[in-house]
């Protein structure tokens, strides 16, 4: 589903970009479809390049097939803007990353369940890299906050056999469930837990760091609400520049269809680009890097700029929970851009511990009718 | 005590001995992402007196047979980053026994990797050293207990084992090592009069 939204997306920018007087030159879109299979990156890729002698490609949505696509674009000097998401520990000079880096997208989210929600938590994910990575540097700032991981629990990717870890769940009864799978995993567990915590009679909030509003749709109206998401984009956003991007979606997709956070991206690598392309006067890709690089572009999401340091993107981290009609309302958004942090190099454990303490009061009368912890 | 993670490289030196302009600023990037500091110097001169905690070092800059290279030994863990791949040249490679490689041309990928296997097996290196230690103080010490039980079955006309279980026991609830404590008989003749027992 997402391959779609990033194409949908990725379209209505080129067709914007054709369609302005603000830009001299057209996009010509070559659009290639390896359809998820890692292997056929490599060739759609080179015939890209080799054929159509592109230089600049906007996709990938897995970090398996940007692996696939890296070398290429290294060794042709080539540039890949990745709009998605990903769990860090990469800095290629031939790619823009666009995509949150997972101090925008994880450490917000862990924070917000240190000092709100609770400091033991049972991670559930699919079982690819994503999930490995996040729950890793969930375990990291959990522990030295003095929390607990209860369970790490992983299933195969597109597996829907969810039952025998909702039991669990019910159960075990943790104070927080941090979901880390994608797909029909997902939706699937989101549903199964719904039900089960309605049979029990048992509220148990859970976090994301990936759910999109076209994922709430395919989820449902009643089991998708009160999931505490983080991400750079939601289509409530209150800016001008987001409410006329969703009025141009809407009216390009239909009135009932949402843009989703990678969707979003997508759009804002071909607005970069463009951008970067006009800066520099040339669709060079030495030169367009360099006019890429702090050039700030005031897109739906909000200000969004490269930082030359590591090629990711200045993001607005924000943190929202999941409400009726598929939709999410944000509680908490970053005062301003935050600097991308691909190595998470600067995350301070100690400071994360600190906010816990803080919250050290609440903590213990939540947990008092549990049982006293010497 | 808690050791540093080989995963966190933040706040970490690097002494850096390269030549090729080219790949010092990638690895001048690629670390400087990662928050670490970083000293450079010309692979022909004397390694620098200001301790590092890890060493890149371009293995086709120095000569084989160098003394300077081989100075680097002791120190820091090496990463050694590999152009020729002849025999001759990885035999001299191997005597400065690198933590990790990469090979060259560098790229962005790769080098953080090998910062987290060069900590980690320096990190090894150092436990099996401390561990190699103690298992020679204790051969070393063999003497020193053989010589106490003997004063100890002499003195209580005790057999072998229930004066080597006595000085076990002695030593238990002192809080100290049967070596101590066989050192403490021999030289006041006889098990000491602790006045200070812990249990």
């Amino acid at each position: 589903m997402m391959a779609g939204e990033m194409r949908k997306s990725a379209l209505m920018a080129i067709d914007e970009v054709n369609n302005s007087d603000e830009f001299d030159f057209t996009f010509t879109p070559h659009l290639r479809d390896p359809g998820g299979v890692v292997a056929a990156y490599h060739t759609a890729c080179d015939d890209l390049i080799r054929e159509e002698q592109v230089d600049h490609i906007v996709g990938c949505y897995t970090s398996a097939s940007r692996k696939q696509v890296i070398p290429i674009v290294e060794r042709t000097e080539r540039l890949l803007w990745h709009p998605a998401r990903y769990e860090g520990f990469e800095s290629s000079d031939n790619v823009i990353y666009v995509g949150a880096a997972p101090n925008h997208n994880v450490v917000p989210l862990v924070r917000h369940m240190l000092d709100q929600v609770s400091s033991d938590v049972f991670c559930i994910g699919s079982n690819y890299v994503w999930t490995w990575e996040t729950n890793r540097v969930i375990r990291e700032i959990v522990t030295s906050a003095g929390g607990r991981i209860l369970a790490e629990r992983l299933l195969e990717l597109g597996e829907i056999a969810v039952d025998h870890i909702v039991r669990e769940i019910i159960d075990r009864k943790p104070p927080a469930v941090f979901n880390t799978l994608v797909g029909e995993s997902s939706y699937v567990f989101v549903r199964a837990l719904h039900e089960a915590m309605i049979r029990a009679r048992l509220t148990i909030p859970m976090l994301s760091c990936s759910l999109c509003e076209p994922e709430l749709k395919l989820i449902g109206p009643a089991a998708s609400v009160g999931c505490i998401t983080s991400s750079a984009y939601f289509e409530s956003i209150e800016r001008p520049e987001n409410r006329t991007f969703v009025a141009r979606w809407k009216a390009r997709h239909g009135a009932d269809s949402s843009p989703s956070v990678d969707g979003q991206s997508t759009y804002v690598c071909v607005m970069l680009l463009a951008r970067a392309i006009r800066r520099a006067g040339s669709a060079d890709v030495g030169a367009v890097r360099r006019a890429a690089a702090n050039h700030r572009y005031d897109s739906p999401q909000g200000p969004v700029w490269v930082d030359p340091d590591n090629n990711h993107c200045f993001l607005t981290p924000r943190l929202a929970r999941s409400v009726l009609e598929c939709q999410f309302k944000i509680f908490w958004e970053a005062d301003a851009p935050e600097r991308p942090d691909p190595y998470l190099s600067s995350l301070d454990l100690t400071a994360v511990g600190t906010r816990l303490e803080r919250s050290n009061d609440a903590k213990t009368k939540r947990s008092n009718h549990l049982r006293i912890v010497k | 005590m808690t050791r540093p993670s080989p995963f966190s490289v933040r706040g970490r030196r690097a002494l850096i001995v390269m030549r090729d302009e080219r790949e010092i600023s990638i690895v001048r990037r690629q670390l400087g992402r990662l928050g670490m500091t970083i000293t450079e110097h010309d692979p022909a001169e004397a390694p620098p007196d200001e301790k590092a905690d890890v060493v890149v070092i371009d293995a086709d800059s120095i000569p084989i047979k160098s003394d300077l290279a081989t100075a680097r030994k002791a120190g820091a863990p090496i990463i050694a980053l590999i152009g020729t791949e002849t025999p001759s040249r990885l035999k001299w490679l191997l005597d400065l026994q690198p933590a990790s490689f990469l090979v060259k041309p560098l790229r962005s990928a790769g080098l953080y990797t090998a910062l987290v296997v060069a900590f980690d097996s320096a990190q090894r290196r150092m436990d099996e050293a401390a561990h190699l230690e103690r298992l020679e103080d204790r051969i070393r010490c063999r003497r020193v207990v053989f010589a106490a039980v003997l004063q100890i079955m002499r003195a209580h006309d005790l057999s072998e084992s229930d004066a080597f279980r006595l000085i076990r026991e002695t030593a238990m609830r002192h809080r100290t090592t049967i070596e101590q404590l066989s050192a403490e008989i021999i030289a006041a003749g006889g098990m000491p009069n602790r006045t200070s027992r812990t249990a």
